[in-house]
């Protein structure tokens, strides 16, 4: 049905020993050979491969990553500003590997990049701010702007930095197909509960009907995070996992 | 539904705009067929003009002023301005970009498979201004690198910003010492290298009292590596002109641009880390900026 998709997860930001300890949960999915399999990360040498390949990644419920979340602000006193860039940070960074720009076909490699209404937009938007420093040519759709002052500075970063933004989501497929050679889906996260409106799900269908690769951002939007199957991009191509970057 | 390529390119007899250009690749249209402009073409900014454009009197636009290489304390100060004013930027951003980027460069410095345990150990000092507050990051993401820091704050700012840093890194066990000694040789034996987080551009000396000049004086003797974030504390931003008695640093990590004083850095190691300058504003301040690779935000000069 369509290309590759990879699901990328908030960046691990907490190691210390006080964070909450997450029993896991997983998410139904079937882990097969990843992309990311025994490579060793090598942003400042990060990750250790050997941690990367043993140590199982655990895959949070819904109530645990809000936890998580949670955690975070209250006790650790990050600001969502912080959490947000780190996390778009990580993504933009972990796009670049997967797909980086000596691999695709067009220089600058083109990226549409969907934002939705919430948190998982604003990571989408700040991923595409640091796609441009990356060499990208990230255009954004982001038709449900909430009005508070960190996303009208985010638009205004991206803005300034010559991001263009759609005014209309293209109808069809292949019009993304031809425009751009990879889409991020920052639609949903994993707070989203209860049904998709528009225009989420008019996009949400469009996104389902592409060939090119999507990134989703946290989770495949509208997928339940708790069941399997009722994803509203349709059921999971078997060989992708929700991962931490 | 047909299948193909995610990366086969569009039909040649269109024409699509790509960064604000036409592209054509140059094959006639097809007799009869009429260009249509794509509705959803993208809606571009209209293009601002620099400084350099828009006075009358310029040089010609087309020429880019020579570019330089590094910063004066008033030009960093406007550029930061910049990007909070205009680019709406939060110091928060700034800040947390500069300190994990400031994290990545001792581990570019000093690889965690090549040190001991104790190597691993780094003393972060901080002062009291912005300069302490990256410290307070870098000294976050050393703990996430798996690095051991402990944190040596002593006059600790009361604005939010700063304390929300110290907040997250207590939260992670990170230990704060509540005196340094004077003895050197004690730092030398407990730590494997000093981050050096005291004084940034425009701060004087004598602004930050008497902790943090007793602790300077300490670290002037000191024999582990020594990291400087921006400028190594005491030095003269413009002139370096303390560089001969004040610190000497092994490592120089220039946040976003190297400052002027980085000239008479004779170290090892001199990075520029923070990727986070917008083309337009790295031309309108003329400078040159060695070239990141791939997805990294350091630079080795």
């Amino acid at each position: 049905m369509s290309g590759v998709r990879t699901l990328l997860g908030l960046g691990l930001l907490v190691a210390g020993s006080r964070l909450l300890r997450i029993k896991s949960e997983t998410i139904a999915c079937r882990s097969g050979p990843t992309w990311w399999g025994p490579q060793r990360l090598n942003s400042g040498g990060r990750w250790d491969s050997e941690v990367m390949a043993s140590t199982a990644v655990k895959y949070l419920s819904q109530e645990e990553a809000q936890a998580v979340d949670q955690e975070l602000f209250n006790e650790y006193q990050f600001s969502v500003d912080q959490l947000m860039e780190l996390a778009g940070l990580s993504c933009a960074t972990a796009i670049a590997k997967a797909y980086p720009p000596t691999s695709m076909s067009r220089s600058p490699p083109t990226v549409l990049v969907i934002c939705g209404p919430g948190n998982n937009g604003g990571d989408g938007l700040v991923c595409a701010r640091h796609l441009k420093l990356f060499g990208y040519e990230p255009t954004i759709y982001y038709p449900k702007r909430p009005n508070k002052p960190l996303f009208t500075a985010l638009v205004t970063q991206c803005q300034k930095m010559d991001i263009p933004f759609l005014g209309e989501m293209p109808s069809e497929p292949t019009m993304i197909d031809e425009l751009y050679e990879l889409v991020v889906d920052a639609i949903f996260g994993f707070s989203f509960k209860g049904d998709v409106r528009e225009p989420f799900h008019s996009i949400l269908s469009v996104l389902k009907g592409l060939t090119v690769p999507i990134a989703s951002i946290d989770i495949p939007s509208g997928a339940g995070t708790q069941k399997m199957g009722q994803g509203r991009l349709g059921p999971y191509p078997p060989d992708s996992c929700p991962h931490q970057v | 539904m047909v299948t193909r390529s995610a990366f086969e390119a569009p039909p040649e007899w269109r024409a699509r705009r790509v960064g604000g250009r036409e592209e054509n690749s140059g094959h006639p249209l097809p007799p009869g067929s009429v260009l249509k402009r794509r509705w959803w073409w993208r809606q571009r900014p209209v293009p601002r003009l620099t400084s350099a454009m828009s006075s009358a009197a310029g040089p010609d636009p087309s020429e880019a002023p020579e570019e330089r290489r590094f910063l004066s304390t008033a030009e960093a100060a406007a550029l930061e301005r910049e990007l909070l004013e205009d680019y709406r930027f939060g110091r928060q951003q700034l800040v947390e970009l500069c300190g994990h980027a400031s994290a990545v460069a001792v581990t570019k410095a000093f690889p965690l498979p090549a040190l001991s345990r104790k190597q691993r150990t780094v003393l972060v000092v901080c002062g009291p201004e912005q300069n302490g507050a990256v410290g307070l990051v870098c000294a976050r993401h050393l703990r996430v690198f798996e690095y051991e820091p402990t944190i040596f704050y002593p006059m600790r700012s009361l604005d939010l910003l700063h304390r929300d840093l110290t907040t997250q890194c207590e939260k992670m066990d990170i230990p704060f010492l509540s005196y340094l000694p004077t003895e050197v040789q004690l730092i030398n034996e407990a730590y494997g290298l000093v981050v050096d987080a005291v004084l940034g551009p425009g701060v004087e000396p004598g602004e930050v009292g008497g902790p943090c000049t007793r602790a300077l004086a300490t670290l002037k003797l000191l024999s582990i590596p020594l990291v400087s974030l921006d400028i190594p504390s005491g030095w003269d931003a413009e002139t370096g002109s303390d560089a001969e008695d004040g610190l000497r640093p092994d490592v120089l990590v220039s946040l976003a641009a190297p400052k002027r004083c980085a000239g008479r850095f004779s170290g090892r190691h001199h990075f520029v880390a923070g990727r986070f300058v917008p083309d337009d504003v790295r031309r309108k301040f003329a400078l040159r900026l060695p070239g990141y690779t791939g997805t990294d935000c350091v630079a080795a000069l």
